[in-house]
């Protein structure tokens, strides 16, 4: 009975051992994918002045609620847009005052911007002086797949209305003066940029490239219009899909390996143990019969 | 106890063994081995790095058109080691970035912005080969402010900052906010990271180091 015995208890500690080692293994399935929400938390905003009989002004820009000037913008004078400043998300007020005036001088006029994180803002000054406002335009920043965008910002007072075409493309049709059309997708390439206005117009070749937003500005120049032609933003021509196979896994973590394969000789060995136990007792039991008999 | 019955006891031990064996096993294979990966750099507040001006920026007025920029040759990021040439990347049929060839050089995908010129210059490099460390294997090491430097073919350099680093998984990977259009000059170095998958060989996740021109 002794080798019964101990064929038992070692079948029960080994199942006992087995269980130990698979519980945690399979329970430990927690996830450890995920991608950070953490946000850059900054935008872009250009100020312009594009007001043709208003005289040059020093802009300022300031955080909301906060007295000091981020940024201070000097003598803007008609035509004059800045680059797009990188400013942390948030409110701001755009403040103009005539050039050279003193920063505490109550301003000639005021707008507020509301920037969020990762957008692109224009702030225009428009219209004639008697009726100058600023605008806050929230400019694009993605383009239809192969393809440019283009607006049309009419800044003249000499010509009420203007057409605008690139190539055969009519842009924008009579567009009144001191308004802003919205982006238009177009087929990029190296055209000419045609602005009419009744015998009046001008000229410009403007190369438009697939994934680039424009910006084209008509203008009072000295010899009649000029067109100034803005590249708002550019990204790639085209426009990649998804995310890369960078890796092999040379350095990656392992996970524990199956441990099917274990687990079956195991049950092997056990089902062998057991096997042969029942053989050992009925073996036994035979005996004891005969003897009895 | 007769020959028989030693005959069945010795098998049930034999079955025991195997058993013990089978065991033994699985005690050794049941722990994974750590990964060599550097662990991630802690994202820092961003909002840090605009700390309210004490005296006003003064911005300067565009003066005419920006310059045309040459295509990049080298990358250089003296933070993490990393000193390589550029290889040029097209589309794969997919519509991805083709990956550089070999896992010990970068690669720059042509279709995008010329670093230093307006847009998202795009940048791809291995995290790992099959055996050891990838150029990129210390890039979710950066940090906000950590310095990036490109050569160009006309022998020019052009400095970018990091501003982020971003883990995305590669199922939901935010292909506008990564590849589109910026109003400024950009730069994203791109690698694998997160958990790998065996069963495609395959991590689950990318890591985006964002960066913007110095000023």
């Amino acid at each position: 009975m002794k080798h019964l015995w101990n064929i038992r208890r070692a079948v029960l500690l080994l199942v006992a051992a087995v269980l130990l080692l698979v519980a945690p293994a399979a329970s430990a399935t927690a996830s450890t994918a995920g991608s950070s929400t953490a946000n850059a938390g900054t935008g872009w905003i250009r100020l312009a002045h594009l007001s043709p009989n208003t005289p040059a002004v020093d802009v300022y820009l300031y955080s909301f609620g906060n007295p000091d000037a981020k940024i201070v913008l000097h003598h803007v004078g008609y035509g004059d847009v800045s680059p797009y400043l990188a400013v942390p998300a948030g409110e701001y007020s755009v403040a103009m005052r005539g050039a050279g005036a003193a920063p505490g001088s109550p301003p000639v006029l005021t707008a507020s911007a509301w920037v969020q994180a990762g957008s692109a803002y224009t702030a225009l000054a428009v219209g004639p002086r008697t009726d100058l406002r600023v605008r806050v335009y929230h400019d694009d920043l993605s383009t239809p797949s192969g393809r440019a965008l283009v607006r049309v910002v009419q800044a003249s007072m000499k010509h009420p209305q203007v057409t605008v075409s690139w190539g055969g493309a009519v842009l924008a049709s009579k567009l009144p003066f001191a308004s802003v059309t919205s982006y238009q997708p177009v087929a990029p390439g190296d055209q000419r940029v045609a602005v009419t206005s009744g015998a009046d117009g001008a000229k410009s070749a403007v190369s438009l490239t697939a994934g680039s937003i424009h910006t084209l500005i008509v203008l009072d120049g000295a010899k009649g219009l000029e067109v100034v032609n803005l590249e708002d933003a550019d990204g790639s021509s085209q426009l990649p899909q998804g995310g890369a196979q960078t890796g092999f896994g040379g350095t990656a973590p392992r996970g524990p390996e199956s441990p099917l394969p274990w687990l079956t000789v195991i049950a092997g060995g056990v089902a062998l143990a057991a096997g042969a136990g029942l053989g050992l007792r009925r073996r036994r039991f035979g005996r004891a019969l005969s003897s009895a008999a | 106890m007769t020959t028989r019955e030693r005959w069945w006891a010795a098998v049930a031990y034999a079955g025991l063994a195997v058993a013990i064996a089978g065991t033994c096993g699985l005690m050794l294979t049941s722990h994974g081995t750590p990964g060599l990966r550097p662990a991630a750099a802690a994202q820092l507040d961003t909002q840090a790095a605009f700390p309210a001006p004490t005296a006003p920026i003064v911005a300067a007025l565009p003066s005419g058109q920006p310059a045309a920029v040459a295509a990049p040759a080298t990358l250089s990021i003296p933070e993490i080691g990393v000193s390589t040439r550029l290889t040029s990347l097209g589309l794969t049929a997919q519509g991805t970035v083709q990956v550089p060839p070999t896992t010990s050089v970068a690669g720059w995908y042509s279709h995008s912005p010329r670093p230093g010129a307006v847009g998202p210059a795009i940048i791809l490099g291995h995290i790992d080969s099959l055996s050891g460390p990838g150029v990129f294997f210390r890039l979710p090491t950066l940090r906000p402010g950590d310095p990036v430097y490109l050569r160009r073919a006309d022998g020019s350099t052009v400095e970018f900052v990091v501003t982020r680093v971003q883990t995305y998984l590669k199922a939901r990977f935010p292909t506008e906010e990564v590849y589109g259009p910026t109003p400024d000059a950009e730069l994203r170095l791109i690698t694998c990271g997160g958990a790998f998958d065996a069963s495609t060989s395959h991590y689950l996740s990318n890591i985006v180091v964002y960066a913007t021109e110095a000023a």
